[in-house]
Formats: C-alpha cells, structure tokens, sequence
C-alpha cells in the first residue's frame, strides 16, 4: 500500500555494480538500506528474459546463469558506452548494455517505491571515478530509460568518502579510500576538515577488480585440473563456455569461503568434455594458495596507491585512515596485504558493500536532488525561487530567493497582494530572521542558522507592504537544509581534449579541473569539406580524447564530433574556422557544440560517445606487432647495456602476457576482457614510444643542440630580458635532459626552447619575409591551387609595397591551406581539424 | 613603456582581475568555512541572476562574475598551495595599486584577447621548419 508522499526531502543513491546494485535513502536525519523483493539489501546485477519477454532481474535472474547462460546476463558494467549488443536468444532480442542495465535500474526504482510510498524522480548514481566518458554517458542513457527524470553521477570513491565522513567522529586529516569493486578498481585522496570534505586526486585501473581475482582462481583450477587428467582445459576454448561459467560460480563461492575458512576443496562432477572424455574438477585450495594467486593483483593496487600518494606530494604516514570500499575487500590476505603496505589504520564499522550506495543518497543532499515529485504551486501563492545548500557543514549558510513574478514594486499577478518583505523562521521555534525587505527585483539574502547533524526545516513568510503588514501567500512555504558534510567540486580525473591532424592534443580540460567545467577553443578545418547530399557525403571529424600524453594516438579516443557534408549549407573551404565548446558537468557527462562562423550554423550533441570496438583478431594483430618492436628495442636496449629501458620492457612484456590472456577469453565470447586487453595495449604502445625516442637518442641530441645554437642567436638578439633569463633555465634544463639521457624530458625542454626562439624570431624584421617565401615554395602542396596561388601573389604584392600587416595576413592563410601529413592524420584518429 | 614591460603589466593585471579573493570579494585571511560560505552565497545570486552579484571590484578595475569564475576561484582557495599563490597575488595587488588598465571596467577577460606584442605567431613554428616532417 502507498504512503502519502512524505514531508521531509527524500534522497535517493544507487550503486550500479558489476556484480550487485544496492539502493540507499537518505531523509536528512539517517541513511537507509532499500530491501528488495527477496528482502535483501544487495541486488545481483543480472538481467533475464525468457522467450516470451519477461524481464527478471536480481536474485531470481540469478538462479538461470549458470544454466540458461544465454537468456540470462551479468557484469554488464564493463561493457557500458560500448557497441556491444547483448542477446538474449529466446526472446530474438539484442539490447545496448545502457537498455539491459536499466532493466536493473527499473527494479530499484520500484524497490524503492515500496520503501518511500512513491516513484522516485530524481536519483544520483555511482559510476567508477576513472569511467571514460562514453561509460558515464551510457549510464545516464541508463537511467533516462529507467524512467528517472533527473540524475547525477557522482564518483564512487567520493561517496564512499562521503559515508565514511557522515558517521565518522573526527573529520579531519588525508584519507585514502580504496574501493576495490567487481570490475574496477579506485582510489581517491581526499583532505577532510571540519565537515569539509575535498578530493584531492583519483587513480585507478578501470579493468581490476574481485572478477579478476575469479579468473586467477580459475586459471589455477584449470592447471591444476590439465595437469592431473593430462589434458589442456583452456579459456581460449570457446566450446569450454558453459563450463567455464558454472566453474567460475563455484569459484566464487570457494573465496567466498575462504574468507572464513583456511581452506576450501572445488568440486564440480562432469566439469568439462574433451574428445568424449568427461572431466571432474577437484582441486583443494588453500587461503595461502589464494593469497599467492591474488598477490599480483593486489599488488597492482597497492602500486595505484602509492603513486596517488607521491602525486600529491604526501607520503604513506601522513595518511591518516584508510576507508575499504567493495566486496574483495573482505578477504583477509588482501586486508593483511594491504594494511601491511599502507600502513594506515582502516576505518572501522562501515558496510563495504553498501557504503557508496549510502554516499551516493548523501550527495544526491548535497545536490538538493529531492526524490519527491514536483508539486504544482497553488495558484494564489507567489512564486519563490529559494537558493540554498539542502546539505552543508556550515552553522549558518546563506539563503537567497527571489519571488518569481509580482514582485517588491513591481504589479503582482491578477488578485495577487505585493510582497514587500520575508521572514524565515526554522521550525523548531528555536531561530527565526528579522523582517527582510525584499529589493527592486524582489529577492533577498539571509543568513539561517542551523542546528547540528539533523535536518532544519524553515517556514517562509511573505508579507505586504501595509501598516498592518498582512502575510502573503508564497510557494514553496518551507525548504530543509541537512547540518553535515559540504562536499567540493569533484576533479576531472583523466585530461580531456581533442585530437588535432598532426597527432597532437588541444587540452580542453586538465586532469583536476573542477567539475562542471566549459571551454572554447578555436580551430581551422585542414580539407574542404563539400556539401553533398547522397548516401556518402564527406565528413569532418573532431575526435575527443582522454588521456595524459602529448601524442593522440596515445590517448583514448572517447567520442568523434562529425560533421557531414549534407548537413552543412554550403562548401566548406579548408582553413575554414570551427569553433568548439566541450561541456562538462559535475558527473563527467559530456556536451559539444560546433560553431562554424562562415556558415552560421551550430551542430550540438554531435558527440559519439563510444568507446572503440575491440575485435579479437584486431587485438591480436597488435600483440603481433607490439611484440615485434619490444624485440627490436630489446636488442637494441641490451646492446646499450641500459638495465631502465630493459626494465620497462618486462613490464611491457608482462602487460602483452596478460593481454594475451585477455584475448583468449575474448575469443571465447568475453567481449570486457577484449576491452581490457584494447586498454592494456594502448598503455604498452606508450612505453614503447617512450623506449622509441631513447632509440633515437643520437638524432634528438644533435637535434638538441642544433635548436641551442638557434635560440642563443635570436634570443640574445631580439628576446626581450624574460625571454633570455627562460632560455638560460630551458638551456639548463636541456643539459641536465642530455646528462640523463632523458628523452621525454628532453623533447618537453626543447619545446620551450622553440617557443623562446619562435617570440624572438618573429621580431626580426625580415622574419615574415621569410615565412612567406617558406610558405610559396610549398605551394604545390596546397589544399586549394587557386587560391593559394592568388595569395602568393597578394604576398608579393604586399612585399613590393613593404606593407608587413598584410604580409603576415596571408602568411596565415597560406599556413591553412597546407595539408596535414597523411600519416600524422590516421595516428590522430583521423581529425579534420588544427 | 617596451615591449617586454607592457606583456608584464598585462600579464599582471589579469591575475589581478581574476584573483580569487577579488572575485569571491574575501579578505585574504578568510577561513576556508567563510569561503565556502561566500561561494555558496554568490552561487546562489547568479542562479536567480542578482544584478548585483554580476560584478566585482578590484585594484585594477571591475571585473565581471559568472558561476564558472565563482567555481575556479573557490577550487583554488581550498587547495592550499594555489591559495597560498592568490595570497601573494592579492597583497601585491593591495600594496601596489598597478596603473590602471583602460579595458579595466570591461572585464577584459571575458572580451577577445589583444594579441600580446610578443606573441609568438601560431603558425610559424611548422613554417620555420621545425615540427615538420
């Protein structure tokens, strides 16, 4: 039976897991757990529809995966923002991971109608911290087709520190929170002081967690069991599919086990069929055999840990609590592990399973994100428009409103008394404001007083401008403002740009930019792009990417921006402006527009946010090479006789041996480990990059001192004093570069060696001259013959007549017709843009 | 004034301008709870869009706010080292009084940048050979 819709603000937080989803509820005063249908606080991410399409989700989908595998489907998480389709064959259906996901969403939804007594609008959902933006994007998407009319994300590791902080009694110092979840792994920094809480920074591995840790135990029992039938059970057997995932289920029960018990025996009867043959497993394990198995991977955590810690300048002891966040982290080898490593105490009585959900509910407070449905105002009553915090540490925050219509001098609507003044009074009686005349545009400020860790209601109180000042009636009448925590913009945790033709990055946003964020930036089309109507027309691509090198390739591609040829109103010539806004919101949610000046026209939302396909043949054509340039560079490492470059190569090679893996399971119909393995190999081509420009070692030396030589001369000659005093730092740092044979180091140093000569060039008199005649010998490779040729003579012209500003105007124009190196341009992802 | 002097002055007039103390209007030894409080407070006016929220004064001229401004400003002041550089900025600031900037009361930041004497040109680098290959 439903409840009347509660007075109090009700927020509502949602943990969508890769294993279980859990719904939190915070009323301003507690938080609390939504039950399910079974009752349960935790519901398994897993979506079931049958022939006739019925939707199940939960604990009753559950029950079917291991036996209708293929109507019945997990660990969806991983691939969200991905083209993957899911199918569920009875059904003939296939659906986005965002469509099978809501279904997930839709169950909590309901659970927690049956709690609240209504249909939550509004929601605030968890996502990792380090989702690239087509996951967070996808979830969005998720919750939209959920029936949800408002979320917000909000960042795991936040929320858990968010829940941490609520019930912690002192609140100040560094945390770490180490939220080690089904499919991912995080870890946050944060400064907390006084109710004040702030990340400081993010790290990650978007592909580890307790799934992981299953598979390792797996490989194990696959060993193991090889060994003692004499056989060789592999994952890469995509006919093992079915045993694999009944053998992974009873897997996870056994570490399940071992987190109480010392040891546990994994027994499955007819496991598996080889040539005719059925197969048992029984394999005994023991907590040292798992701890032994699982240390690599917690490791790998541990290593995430510490490079947040030296990051930010701090070391281990000056972290003051560690909060434990995620279902592996009960296993009591990684807490020993981890604990001996960091050296902080752990927090103690908090739920590691329900803690973000909890955290999310807390920030959808902070968010002023009421799950209540929006109430019509009555009629008769003036409009208020409240600002406020719904949740704040602060004893006396601000509230500014102003009255929407009918305002101070202004006429009131028809039969509408004018309001000339408010009063805010909390309650409980205990604090009330003066009487505040409302200014010329009918608002106000007030400063409220609040009584601690508990909800404050206020009552508002219009009143006219009488003698005998009567009240008016406004709406809303009350607002509740929650005394706890108050939470800073969250950080950007990856940099966020766009790929240019030259396989550079236009750096949109830095990696802890505060959230929301906005920026615009300028950039000239290198090709004309031809309005054509047709099947095919061409178009101009703007790739967005995420990462934190300089080289596109390098980075993530996490969207293309495109703008096709039949959508534009005319030809769009090559140097054409393009100008483009990138949108942040304090969730990662990302929005685009294009501007394009010549044509007047704007393209919006033409972002495609999809993270890349991962094809099991695709991937292994990259190991093929990959591997071919880790021996080149071994050879050549060894001869050197350099024991750095040797080490970065194992752990090269290391990263290969576990993307092969990963490729083998992807063969075998696991499209999340072909993801992962797609993000190990970009971070493996990284470092060999890096090992590449060791290589050429001697021509960026000579290189180095070549563009020395240049800048001494100009710099001394036309730099202004600054600009001298950086060339002697930037030449310092050029020498101690080459001392070290540092030669990422270096090529950061001789960029500003080149800007510094680049300024004083530009301030010979004859510099322009120069480009210009630079610029005409390449004529034969402009974009557009025509008119590159007409500008060469304009240039001439221009020379003849010594008229310099002209000049340097068609030295530009010249510049945008030259075409982009082809190479350069595919590396780049293809942009059309400089 | 040389070339070298006026990129100085402007440099210096825009970290004046955009100063977060200047924009949050703060003085310097604010607690971080008092900044919190200001920016919560100026958040709010410019969402019911209070015309007198909209601007700031500073040494160098008025500058115009806006939510994103309001945001950066606060981001810097709690993390302590970004905040220790706006303290040195801002006492500056208040102890010299910089010639006064002709573009001061229009919020030369939000307008499109003069190009700066100095500037290195954009395209001259791949054309000067380098970059090129």
């Amino acid at each position: 039976m439903l409840r009347s819709v509660s007075v109090r603000p009700q927020y509502v937080g949602i943990d969508l897991g890769t294993t279980n989803s859990t719904a939190a509820v915070f009323d301003g005063d507690k938080v609390t757990l939504v039950r399910n249908a079974q009752g349960g606080s935790l519901t398994p991410s897993v979506v079931r529809i049958d022939a006739r399409g019925n939707v199940t989700v939960g604990d009753r989908a559950r029950r079917f995966l291991e036996s209708d595998p293929q109507n019945t489907r997990s660990e969806l998480k991983r691939l969200m923002g991905t083209a993957e389709q899911v199918e569920f064959v009875a059904a003939r259906v296939k659906k986005k991971p965002e469509e099978v996901a809501a279904e997930v969403l839709k169950s909590l939804r309901a659970d927690v109608k049956e709690h609240l007594g209504f249909v939550p609008a509004n929601a605030v959902i968890a996502v990792p911290a380090l989702f690239e933006i087509p996951q967070s994007s996808a979830t969005s998407e998720a919750a939209r087709l959920a029936g949800f009319e408002r979320v917000e994300l909000i960042q795991e590791p936040v929320a858990s520190a968010l829940a941490a902080g609520w019930s912690a009694e002192d609140t100040s110092g560094a945390w770490l929170v180490y939220d080690l979840g089904g499919g991912t792994f995080d870890v946050s920094l944060l400064e907390t002081r006084d109710g004040l809480l702030r990340v400081v920074g993010h790290d990650g591995d978007n592909f580890l967690g307790g799934r992981d840790f299953d598979w390792a135990i797996v490989d194990h029992v696959l060993r193991e069991t090889s060994s003692a039938a004499g056989c060789t059970l592999s994952r890469a057997d995509a006919a093992l599919g079915p045993s694999l995932r009944k053998l992974k289920s009873v897997v996870e029960e056994a570490k399940i086990e071992l987190t109480r018990a010392q040891e546990a025996t994994i027994i499955l009867p007819a496991a598996f069929e080889i040539g005719g043959r059925t197969i048992d497993v029984d394999v005994h394990i023991t907590r040292d055999i798992l701890n032994g198995l699982t240390a690599p991977l917690v490791d790998r955590s541990i290593d995430v840990c510490k490079r947040l810690v030296k990051a930010h300048g701090l070391t281990l002891d000056q972290i003051g609590r560690v909060v434990l966040v995620g279902g592996p982290t009960v296993m009591p080898g990684l807490r020993s592990r981890v604990k001996e490593a960091l050296g902080a105490p752990f927090s103690e009585g908090l739920d590691p399973m329900t803690l973000v959900a909890q955290g999310a509910a807390l920030y959808a407070a902070t968010a002023g994100l009421d799950a209540r449905p929006a109430s019509a105002p009555e009629a008769a009553a003036h409009k208020l428009w409240l600002q406020y915090p719904a949740m704040t540490s602060d004893l006396t925050p601000h509230v500014v409103g102003r009255i929407a219509e009918g305002s101070g001098s202004k006429p009131a609507g028809l039969g509408k008394p004018v309001a000339r003044s408010v009063r805010i009074s909390r309650a409980d009686g205990g604090f009330q404001t003066q009487d505040i005349s409302l200014d010329g545009d009918g608002a106000f400020v007030a400063l409220v007083e609040l009584q601690t860790r508990r909800p404050n209601v206020f009552k508002v109180e219009l009143f006219d401008g009488a003698t005998e000042r009567k009240p008016v009636p406004c709406s809303p009448s009350t607002f509740t403002i929650v005394q706890g925590l108050t939470i800073g913009d969250p950080p950007l945790s990856r940099t966020i740009g766009v790929a240019l033709a030259d396989d550079t990055v236009r750096v949109y946003f830095e990696r802890g930019a505060p959230l929301p964020a906005r920026r615009t930036f300028m950039h000239q089309t290198v090709e004309t792009i031809a309005r054509i109507q047709g099947q095919s027309p061409p178009i101009l691509k703007i790739p967005i990417v995420q990462g934190e090198l300089s080289r596109a390739h390098l980075c993530r591609l996490v969207g293309t921006l495109e703008i096709p040829g039949n959508g534009i109103t005319a030809t769009l010539p090559a140097g054409s402006q393009i100008e483009l806004t990138l949108e942040l919101d304090r969730g990662g949610h990302l929005s685009a527009r294009a501007f394009i000046p010549a044509l007047s026209q704007v393209f919006e939302k033409v972002a495609h946010l999809l993270v890349p396909d991962a094809s099991p043949e695709v991937l292994t054509k990259s190991i093929a090479d990959l591997r071919s340039r880790m021996g080149t560079l071994r050879v050549e490492a060894t001869r050197r006789n350099s024991p750095n470059a040797l080490g970065r190569l194992t752990f090269v090679e290391c990263a290969i041996a576990e993307a092969e893996r990963d490729v083998e399971a992807a063969k075998g119909g696991d499209a999340d480990a072909a993801q992962k393995a797609r993000r190990s190999l970009i971070d493996a081509e990284a470092i060999l990059d890096e090992q590449d420009s060791e290589k050429k070692w001697p021509e960026l030396d000579h290189e180095a001192r070549l563009s020395l030589s240049a800048a001494a001369s100009f710099v001394s000659e036309y730099g202004t004093k600054a600009e001298q005093k950086l060339l002697q730092e930037a030449t310092d740092s050029v020498e101690r570069a080459r001392k070290d044979r540092d030669a990422v180091e270096l090529e950061r140093q001789l960029r500003v060696v080149r800007n510094l000569t680049h300024a004083a060039f530009n301030r010979h008199p004859e510099s322009t001259k120069w480009l210009f005649e630079d610029a005409a010998s390449e004529l034969d490779r402009a974009t557009d013959l025509v008119r590159a040729k007409k500008l060469v003579d304009d240039g001439r012209r221009a020379i003849d007549r010594n008229d310099m500003p002209a000049l340097r105007t068609i030295v530009r124009e010249l510049q945008k017709l030259m075409p982009a190196d082809v190479r350069e341009r595919q590396r780049g992802y293809e942009s059309g843009v400089r | 004034m040389d070339s070298e002097q006026q990129s100085a002055t402007l440099s210096a007039l825009a970290r004046v301008r955009e100063n977060a103390f200047f924009v949050l209007e703060l003085d310097i030894a604010c607690s971080r709870m008092e900044m919190e409080r200001q920016a919560q407070k100026l958040l709010a006016m410019l969402e019911l869009g209070l015309s007198s929220a909209t601007t700031y004064s500073t040494p160098v001229g008025t500058g115009i706010r806006d939510a994103d401004k309001v945001r950066l400003a606060s981001a810097r002041l709690r993390d302590p080292e970004k905040r220790l550089e706006e303290e040195l900025w801002a006492r500056i600031a208040k102890a010299e009084k910089p010639p006064p900037d002709p573009d001061a009361d229009l919020g030369l930041e939000d307008l499109p940048k003069k190009p700066r004497p100095d500037a290195p040109w954009p395209n001259a680098l791949p054309a000067f050979g380098w970059g090129r290959k």
